[in-house]
């Protein structure tokens, strides 16, 4: 529960400055005075907070609590992991304090100063640790091909995550090197981190709210082990053209196209089950969370696959589509899934109903309208802006021109999410009242020891 | 089966052999590049910024701008970047050797830096464009960077210091008070003057069976040194011996692989 409680306040956090950034990118004159709000700190303030804060705080919530629900057994090592999501929270304040104080690494995506990111991995260490040994409780049976995802999700974080800083702030390779290992990090980030987890949300909540089965065990599976193994080598799309030897980027867009292979073993196992299920969709919030997130990660993986061709990256090379996409895995795809489950797992964590469910209905409507606004803006913007880049005899600031419309459209987006997420927060914040008012010992005690007792309701 | 350690085991060397492919063995292949003589005086490409530079960078790293502007340029075939003047040649993987991090950004809202220095030599106009980028280009969406600067009140009648920014009528401060950059603006200002990756060496020509077997470079750092056409490097004063063979000389629309 603290784990909930602080990514739906890394949420707001993410929210605001996002849309500070997105402002900032039309309008330069805004708080132009203050050092630590200039758009090149506030951008990866943003996506570090969203990234680490919300996201993979809700992730791994997600995470302990679907280990225990699935394995029918119980947490084990709460006061160990509230400690860990403690010395997160620290390590990612500092991190991004320092981001804002102009001590960012300046390598996208591990901007994260080396005085915080060894506190995060300790902090992931002490939380993530108990995933497995939960799993080594299960009752005995099969085992769901959501706690697949969960285990190499929970496997996968450290080593990138270690490799990555090490590679690049601590231990630095040479040259572009530090960046073949920033796309290789970003990749696995991406792909295997925020991949797998969310989708054991979806394997996990779309079958149970449908009651249709995942039709093929072996074709999940098929899903699992293709992407585990192409994930990893698809970053370096991401600097198609870049001063790299050829061998190098041609390996990478190989790998991103062979990740159709999971996208469509995902498609074609879950898409069954969402035939004629109108009425389940509309009775349901977390479901339809679940959906929409389904629907983007098929989009935002054929789309990926596809922008790694040379022939694509022609138009959309250092484009919105490059950040577009971005989004769209993060947002529309893993952050839709993750509130799904919360929406699904606080109730059961707490005992009692969300207190406004019009709040959840109103804030689905929000989410997805945002997303749906940077998908179609910043890909068909990237298209305009990268049609302009390529016309030499068009001045710059007529590029900015042609761009900045839908560059723009990213405030009405993130004012969107943010009011979506606030009243997330809202109603988070009134069920833990109302759980307090309730009664005073058994919501304390679900604060402090979150996620235990409650795992066998 | 006891999945735990299965997964476990699958998951390290899924990861470890992306890490092996994408990451090692490009390091294996060239991890020790070495820096390139350009001639026998020891001067070495990429040149060694001077110390006001390097603190530039780190400015450049602090501020951001790597999240609006790129410093990579891709052929021809790739892209616009020569044609829009942002370099004679693609960048390669020696371009960077001196950077730390280097910064190659994957957004272009601003136009590619990798050869600013190349084609901005005048100060003052970079010290006007990071204190407000309307001043030169009405409509700029480049952000301001006003902390870079000081504002300074004179006393009656004392005169504006030298390097005091002349800043036009709508866009300069009350009467009696100056614009002066900061240390840190003429840091990054060096350091901005500092891009330069035009050099030409042998990797940046287009693959051909080499016919002297010796390093060959040719036309060192200066702004003007390479022609703009596909000639012969024409200013080339270096060394006979240090010339190209002749047919490695179209060099602007040069596509090897780094
Ligand atoms: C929000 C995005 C953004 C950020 C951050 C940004 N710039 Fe820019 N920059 C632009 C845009 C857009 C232009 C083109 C319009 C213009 O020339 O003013 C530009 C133009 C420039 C130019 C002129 C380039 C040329 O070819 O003449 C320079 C130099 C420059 N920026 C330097 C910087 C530096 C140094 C920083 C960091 C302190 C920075 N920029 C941060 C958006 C940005």
């Amino acid at each position: 529960m603290v784990l909930v409680v602080l990514s739906a306040g890394w949420l707001l956090v993410a929210g605001v400055l996002s849309l500070l950034a997105a402002i900032k990118l039309h309008a330069p004159g805004m708080l132009a005075d203050y050092a630590w709000l200039t758009y090149g700190r506030l951008q990866p303030a943003a996506w570090n907070a969203f990234v680490f804060g919300f996201a993979s705080l809700a992730g791994l919530a997600i995470a302990l609590w679907m280990t225990a629900r699935l394995g029918g057994t119980r947490l084990v090592g709460t006061g160990t992991i509230i400690l860990g999501a403690l010395v997160w929270n620290v390590g990612l304040k500092l991190g991004i304090f320092g981001l804002l104080a102009g001590e960012s690494t300046g390598i996208e995506g591990l901007e994260i100063p080396r005085f915080a990111s060894p506190i995060l991995l300790l902090g992931y260490l002490c939380m993530a640790a108990w995933v497995p040994i939960t799993f080594g409780r299960r009752r005995p049976g099969e085992v769901y091909i959501s706690q697949w995802y969960l285990l190499g999700a929970v496997f996968s974080f450290p080593w990138f995550f270690m490799a990555g800083h090490v590679m690049t702030v601590f231990l630095p390779l040479r040259g572009v090197l530090q960046i073949a290992a920033q796309a290789w990090f970003l990749q696995n980030l991406l792909v295997l981190w925020f991949g797998f987890l969310g989708l054991a949300v979806i394997f996990y909540l779309l079958p149970k709210l449908t009651g249709v089965a995942v039709p093929s065990r072996n074709l999940a599976l098929f899903g699992f082990w293709t992407l585990a193994v192409f994930g990893g080598f698809g970053g370096l799309t991401r600097y198609s053209g870049g001063p790299f030897p050829a061998w190098m980027l041609s390996l990478a867009v190989v790998a991103n196209v062979l990740t159709v292979f999971p996208v469509y073993a995902v498609g074609q196992n879950l898409l069954p089950g969402l035939r004629n299920q109108g009425s389940a969709l509309k009775a349901s919030v977390p479901l339809r969370f679940a959906a929409f997130a389904f629907l983007a990660y098929l989009v935002a993986g054929g789309l990926g696959a596809l922008n790694s061709l040379a022939s694509v990256r022609y138009t959309t090379q250092f484009t919105l589509v490059t950040v577009g996409l971005d989004q769209l895995t993060l947002m529309g795809f893993f952050g839709m899934a993750a509130l799904g489950a919360l929406y699904f797992v606080v109730p059961r964590l707490l005992g009692r109903d969300w207190p406004r469910p019009a709040f959840a209905n109103l804030h689905f409507l929000l989410a997805a309208a945002a997303v749906a606004v940077i998908a179609v803006a910043f890909l068909g913007g990237g298209q305009a802006q990268g049609a302009a880049l390529n016309d030499p005899e068009l001045p710059f600031i007529n590029v900015v021109k042609r761009y900045l419309p839908f560059a723009s459209s990213g405030t009405l987006a993130q004012l969107l999410f943010l009011a979506g997420s606030g009243v997330f927060a809202l109603n988070l914040l009134l069920a833990l009242v109302a759980c307090c008012r309730a009664a005073w010992v058994p919501a304390a005690k679900a604060l402090v020891t979150p996620l235990s007792a409650e795992v066998k309701a | 089966m006891r999945h735990g350690p299965f997964i476990f085991l699958g998951i390290l060397c899924a990861v470890l052999a992306s890490w092996l492919g994408a990451v090692v063995a490009p390091q294996l292949q060239f991890g020790d590049q070495a820096l390139l003589k350009l001639d026998d005086l020891g001067i070495e490409y990429p040149l060694a910024r001077n110390g006001e530079a390097k603190q530039g960078a780190e400015i450049y790293r602090a501020e951001g701008c790597n999240y609006c502007h790129t410093q990579q340029v891709r052929s021809r075939g790739e892209g616009a970047d020569i044609a829009r003047g942002w370099g004679k040649r693609r960048t390669v993987s020696r371009d960077y050797l001196r950077d730390l991090p280097p910064m190659l950004g994957q957004m272009r809202f601003g136009p590619d830096l990798a050869n600013l220095g190349e084609r901005q030599t005048n100060a003052t106009r970079l010290l006007m464009k990071l204190y407000n980028a309307r001043i030169e280009m009405p409509g700029s969406t480049m952000p301001r960077f006003p902390y870079l600067f000081e504002a300074r009140k004179l006393r009656y009648g004392q005169a504006p210091s030298t390097n005091a920014l002349p800043l036009p009528a709508i866009f300069a401060p009350p009467a009696g008070t100056e614009i002066v950059p900061t240390t840190a603006a003429l840091q990054l200002v060096a350091y901005l003057q500092s891009l330069k990756s035009e050099t030409l060496f042998y990797e940046v020509f287009p693959p051909q069976p080499p016919k002297k077997t010796n390093q060959v470079a040719v036309a060192v750092g200066g702004t003007n040194a390479i022609p703009t056409t596909n000639a012969l490097p024409a200013t080339n004063t270096a060394p006979a011996t240090n010339t190209p063979p002749a047919t490695n000389a179209p060099a602007t629309n040069a596509s090897a692989s780094p």
